[in-house]
């Protein structure tokens, strides 16, 4: 029983990592830039979310903030950071995306306070169901569903619309793809938008877990998210799903048994330096 | 990063500069300046700035009241966003404005760090609320105006296992040098006051999801909990440990004494003990007027940290004028006989290692707030290592 319910715990915690790591991996194999300051609109999303809570006393408001506010400035990040940055070698994006990164915790701490912001009203963290003798809350039935419901979609999206194949053909050959008339700049956009969307609703549920929205939220799913796509296979959309869940039931056991050696970050990178000592590209292929 | 308490620094620089032009000593050479290192960015900035604005509301006080020994207090402030690396530069860089004397308003990696530097160059030195037991063995111009985290645990262990009757304990520990401290003072008292630990937990300072730690309690179906934090791991830990159905007493330290850690946690800190050095119900003049002066200049409750440097600014202002100047030599000397000082967290006396003895306060959460529940007298457990 005790076993199963870490289970649960560490597949919810896989689940949030997921939507975290998808926005990534997308960047990365459209772009080959590692996208840092994901975990900056990661932690956009939750301070939308929370400050129209709020300000509005609605849970169900937040979510599109969240959702909208992360969806609108990823793209605005792709346009004005890394769009001029795209001839130069990829180290000057990400150096540019940690730059961004940095600057956007800063300014969250300027505008918003260092004590960070808690909901004024959590109905959803406190309203719990019994599933089978484990209790879960409506926050963490969320994060699963939602991780399911995004990354099916997501999957149906790229392999059965026009648009996803578009997708496709811009990730394995950007020239080619143009070549047939697709507009590898909307292609972007569209990532951008996507992915961000999704750490936007991680960053939002994250908040709600912790009841507690921080400048600082975003620090451990950034390098998580790292060792998360690398592990996955860089720019490998259903690797970095699998890695997600495998690293969270790894934390969430590791926590209770492995505490007193590893913390848990370090389980994550001991994971991560054992899988590439025996599969240098990852668990999965990466793309291209 | 460069923070000036009085006027902003460039405003500050031209004032400077003239004064020195003019040749003349300006009363802005007469400030007595005290240095003062706190995380006033990262994952701590929440206590660097109440610990900041404590520090500050007692330069204020003691400027409206003709200053320190007639000079007005100036605070020079550094940022070491609660690092060791960052701490020395800080700590150097305050060495470098030329203070004589200094305070650390951070946490313990950071102050073991400072300490170092402060003792190397002769400057005395106080802790305002960094528990780490090493920071006053670094030598003898360094000293503690709050608790040891030792002390702290022992305390601890006597509340809940004397004076609440709980018997099987989970211990929840953060793994940093706070938490470490404190569970190692637990421990160490644990078995006299009847208390076995059923198992022990660890968590990082970045962790905010404990589901797997809170699995785990449910199995150990303890009868307390004892959890080091602060109010950002606590408030999540205790929310995520009730919401997850556990119902036995959490018993935390003054890592969780603010009101922030209420905010966070709301319904689910109700009834949360902790061992701290701030009693809000306290007829204490000192403390009174320090509760309601904080709220007044911060616009939140007192909490902890702003009390701790409150007190040390006090303090080193106090022995600043007995020492009739800033001389570093004098100054600790004048520390080092500082007795029975009256301060927000209590009366100050100093042993051989610059450690301080009092009461530790046992507050509980009740309506949404930190009220008085009781206080602790025992000399012989609460006494801090003399050497």
């Amino acid at each position: 029983m005790f076993h199963l319910e870490l289970l649960v715990v560490g597949l919810i915690w896989g689940a949030m990592y997921a939507m975290m790591a998808l926005g990534l991996t997308l960047v990365y194999g459209l772009l080959r830039i590692l996208h840092v300051a994901h975990a900056g609109v990661f932690a956009l999303g939750a301070y939308a979310g929370v400050l129209t809570a709020n300000a509005t006393g609605s849970l169900w408001l937040a979510v599109p903030a969240a959702i909208g506010v992360a969806a609108a400035v990823g793209p605005l990040i792709y346009r004005f950071i890394y769009a001029p940055m795209l001839s130069r070698p990829p180290y000057v994006a990400l150096i540019a995306s940690i730059g961004l990164f940095i600057a956007m915790e800063d300014g969250f701490r300027l505008l918003f306070g260092p004590y960070g912001l808690p909901f004024d009203y959590n109905p959803w963290f406190v309203t719990t169901y019994s599933l089978g003798g484990i209790s879960l809350n409506v926050v963490q039935i969320a994060m699963a569903v939602s991780t399911l419901v995004l990354a099916g979609a997501f999957g149906v999206f790229i392999a059965a619309t026009r648009v996803g194949v578009a997708w496709r053909a811009t990730v394995s050959d950007p020239q080619m793809a143009q070549s047939f008339g697709i507009d590898p700049v909307r292609v972007r956009y569209l990532n951008f938008a996507i992915g961000s969307a999704m750490a936007g609703a991680a960053g939002l549920l994250v908040g709600l877990l912790n009841n507690l929205v921080e400048p600082g939220m975003g620090a451990v799913v950034s390098y998580k998210g790292l060792a998360i796509i690398v592990l996955g296979g860089l720019g490998n959309v259903p690797g970095a799903v699998v890695a997600s869940l495998i690293l969270g039931v790894v934390e969430s056991f590791g926590t209770v048994y492995l505490a007193a050696v590893l913390d848990r970050d370090a389980i994550a990178f001991a994971v991560l330096i054992a899988v590439l000592l025996i599969r240098p590209r990852g668990l999965f292929a990466p793309a291209r | 990063m460069r923070y000036s308490h009085h006027t902003p620094s460039l405003v500050k620089g031209l004032f400077l500069a003239s004064a020195v032009a003019l040749g003349g000593a300006a009363s802005a050479a007469d400030a007595l300046r005290i240095g003062f290192h706190a995380p006033l960015t990262g994952f701590a900035a929440g206590d660097g700035k109440s610990s900041s604005l404590g520090a500050e509301l007692a330069a204020e006080q003691i400027n409206a009241a003709g200053g320190c020994d007639g000079r007005m207090v100036e605070l020079v402030i550094y940022d070491d966003q609660a690092k060791a690396d960052q701490a020395i530069p800080a700590a150097n860089k305050l060495l470098g404005e030329g203070v004589k004397v200094a305070i650390s308003g951070s946490y313990s990696g950071a102050t073991r760090a400072a300490a170092g530097v402060f003792q190397k160059a002769g400057i005395p030195f106080i802790s305002a609320y960094a528990i780490h037991p090493d920071i006053t063995r670094t030598g003898d111009h360094v000293f503690r105006t709050s608790f040891m985290g030792e002390v702290q645990g022992r305390a601890g262990a006597k509340f809940v296992g004397e004076m609440l009757g709980h018997q099987r304990i989970v211990m929840i520990t953060l793994n940093n040098d706070f938490g470490q401290s404190l569970a190692t003072g637990f421990k160490q008292k644990a078995a006299d006051f009847g208390i076995e630990i059923v198992s022990e937990y660890s968590y990082s300072i970045k962790d905010r999801q404990f589901g797997s730690i809170v699995a785990g309690v449910k199995r150990d179906a303890p009868d307390a909990i004892y959890a080091s934090g602060y109010f950002f791991t606590a408030g999540p830990l205790v929310s995520q440990l009730r919401a997850g159905g556990v119902e036995a007493p959490i018993i935390g330290q003054e890592g969780y004494d603010t009101q922030h850690f209420i905010d966070i946690a709301k319904e689910a800190a109700e009834g949360v003990m902790i061992t701290t050095s701030l009693d809000r119900d306290s007829e204490d003049p000192e403390m009174r007027a320090f509760i309601d002066a904080f709220e007044a200049k911060a616009g939140f409750p007192a909490d902890m940290v702003a009390a701790a440097t409150h007190t040390a600014v006090r303090v080193m202002c106090d022995a600043v004028a007995r020492a009739g100047g800033d001389d570093p030599q004098a100054v600790r000397d004048a520390l080092a006989a500082t007795k029975d000082f009256a301060t927000a967290t209590g009366r100050i006396s100093f042993n051989a290692l610059g450690e301080i003895m009092k009461d530790v306060e046992i507050q509980v959460v009740k309506d949404g707030a930190y009220r008085h529940f009781a206080s602790i007298h025992d000399p012989e457990l609460l006494a801090p290592p003399s050497e």
